[in-house]
């Protein structure tokens, strides 16, 4: 295994927790259903979703395989 | 056959993805082949761009509801107001007599009928939120609009309606009223509204169901 491919490997790990993690804010924020659950929604959530996405994509451009 | 609610499978597509992400994450030699980079993408790009979009249309959706509204403590009275056992209370017998949906009804009055109408009314819901924990929220029965009621609101329903037309004050005055010149809500016309302050002094309808 080289350094790149283990560089690939973290970044899609770490892209899939923030992921995962958005899913998991957003499905809390849905069962809270108070007025307080949609910034923790739309600011927590989100910004963990556009991290995650953003990683993703630069492991893809990153990876020349 | 009984199909699960819009919500439920939200809540189902959430833990679905949720999964699917954390076993790519865990197993990252998935993706070594062709399908597994398949099945990377989708899970880390389209599966969660469906859910955010969802969540969010379900989010906006449920911002609607009265009982959203309701559900802060400083709205109480203003949803007591809606039942309150006098005609002449505008919300109230809007409310009780479903002149408006009653599932939604701050948000059929609370909203401009404009282009960005619900766009500016979740702008409002957030400096809601921002005076209730940032700043001093004021007592309910103090509680007063950003700026006055626009009557283009009331005349979106009422402009061309019968009941509205067969008052000769309503025609006299109509250019008035289109132009907020006069408000709908003038002294001696429709002036009140939720008039929370005065809820001790009233009697309250009972709905059968």
């Amino acid at each position: 295994m080289n350094i790149e491919a283990t560089g690939i490997r973290r970044s899609l790990r770490v892209s899939g927790i923030l992921l995962a993690l958005a899913l998991v804010v957003e499905l809390i924020s849905l069962l809270w259903g108070k007025p307080l659950a949609f910034l923790l929604f739309a600011f927590i959530g989100g910004a963990l979703f556009l991290a995650g996405i953003l990683l993703y994509l630069y492991s893809l451009v990153s990876s020349r395989e | 056959m009984h199909l699960p609610s819009p919500a439920a499978l939200l809540y189902i597509l959430l833990v679905v993805s949720a999964v699917l992400i954390a076993i790519i994450a865990f197993r990252p030699a998935i993706t070594h082949s062709r399908e597994g980079k398949m099945l990377a993408f989708v899970a880390f790009l389209i599966l969660p761009v469906i859910c955010m979009s969802w969540g969010a249309s379900e989010h906006i959706d449920r911002s609607k509801q009265t009982a959203f509204c309701l559900s802060c403590h400083i709205m109480e009275s203003h949803g007591k107001s809606l039942y309150v056992d006098d005609p002449s209370y505008l919300a109230a017998a809007h409310f009780q007599n479903h002149r408006i949906p009653v599932e939604e009804a701050c948000y059929t009055c609370h909203t401009d009928y404009a282009l960005y109408g619900g766009v500016v009314a979740k702008l409002g819901g957030l400096r809601h939120i921002y005076i209730q924990y940032l700043g001093t929220p004021p007592r309910p029965e103090n509680i007063k609009l950003y700026s006055p009621y626009n009557n283009r609101e009331c005349l979106f329903c009422h402009l061309g309606a019968r009941s509205f037309e067969s008052n000769p004050i309503h025609l006299a005055i109509l250019d008035s009223l289109k132009s907020n010149q006069m408000s709908c809500m003038t002294s001696g016309c429709h002036d009140t509204v939720h008039n929370v302050g005065n809820l001790n002094q009233v009697k309250f309808w009972s709905p059968a169901q």
